[in-house]
């Protein structure tokens, strides 16, 4: 079999397409199951703080390490060659967000509770740009969400972290897995 | 010297089908498998013209399938060998080739 120059090139074209997409549909099944637990997390977490003020930094001091148990079992599960990178990429944010507190203190809890999920969405979207559009809109779906309540239910942040920001993540996550 | 090792189309491979199913799963990392409805999604493809083009794939040795149940519900997964990696490689050497026979290996 003899190929001309137009066949050979619209082969390499659909190979490349079709890795791309593989690639691109991969990334979304290893991260939905994350945008779930994290989603749900989130949810509780927030929900407890505004019913429990007193106690959020303990209740959050749970809920991370918690999550981030949670999220190297699904990895280990799904056998992922990169496990220590999840890690790596929490304490990327984690070690952000306090460097940034450390020279811009926030005055009250809402700000610290607003930050960290805009940190967080700003990560999914320089994560999309490299490996798939959803990931960009869920980034962008967090963080709109997050700046809406922040500004027009100041009274409800919380509550409203606690259903809509966690309900955005967990409904990312699906739309994700479904890709 | 022996001849030079010349490059040559797969014709298993070459076909549109199944030259996407390995290109899917050459961009996967080695040992990983991809779930038949996840390849279904990518090749846009129905499931009858999938699995026959994945059998032939299977037959020539350069995909594995793996079935087995989620709970209730059957799963089939395909992966790529060893061997069908180094066919896939050869493939997309010879297309290169075509267009660039200058700059060849």
């Amino acid at each position: 079999m003899v190929l001309s120059r137009e066949q050979a090139a619209e082969a390499l074209r659909a190979i490349e397409e079709t890795g791309d997409r593989s690639r691109e549909l991969r990334s979304y099944s290893r991260r939905a199951p994350h945008l779930i637990l994290w989603g749900a997390i989130w949810a509780a977490g927030y929900a407890l703080s505004d019913f429990f003020p007193q106690w959020a930094w303990t209740i959050w001091a749970i809920a991370i390490p918690a999550g981030l148990v949670a999220g190297a079992v699904i990895d280990r599960r799904a056998r992922s060659a990169a496990r220590w990178r999840y890690a790596a990429v929490a304490l990327a944010i984690a070690a952000f967000c306090f460097a940034t507190f450390s020279i811009m203190a926030p005055v009250g809890g809402r700000q610290v509770a607003a930050f960290i999920p805009l940190v967080v969405a700003t990560g999914y979207v320089l994560v999309g740009i490299w490996t798939g559009s959803r990931l960009i809109v869920s980034g962008i779906a967090v963080a709109a969400l997050t700046l809406g309540g922040y500004f027009l239910l100041p009274a409800h942040f919380l509550l409203w972290m606690a259903i809509v920001g966690g309900g955005a993540l967990v409904s990312a996550g699906v739309w994700l897995g479904r890709a | 010297m022996g001849a030079p090792d010349e490059l040559e189309a797969d014709t298993v491979i070459h076909q549109p089908i199944r030259l996407k199913i390995m290109a899917a799963l050459n961009a996967l990392p080695d040992g990983e498998a991809i779930e038949f409805i996840r390849l279904r999604a990518i090749l846009r493809a129905t499931d009858g013209n999938l699995a026959t083009h994945l059998g032939t794939l299977e037959q020539a040795g350069y995909i594995e399938i793996a079935k087995d149940f989620v709970g209730k519900k059957p799963r089939t997964r395909a992966m790529l060998t060893r061997e069908g990696r180094r066919a896939f490689e050869r493939h997309v050497a010879y297309l290169r080739d075509i267009l660039d026979p200058v700059s060849k290996r």
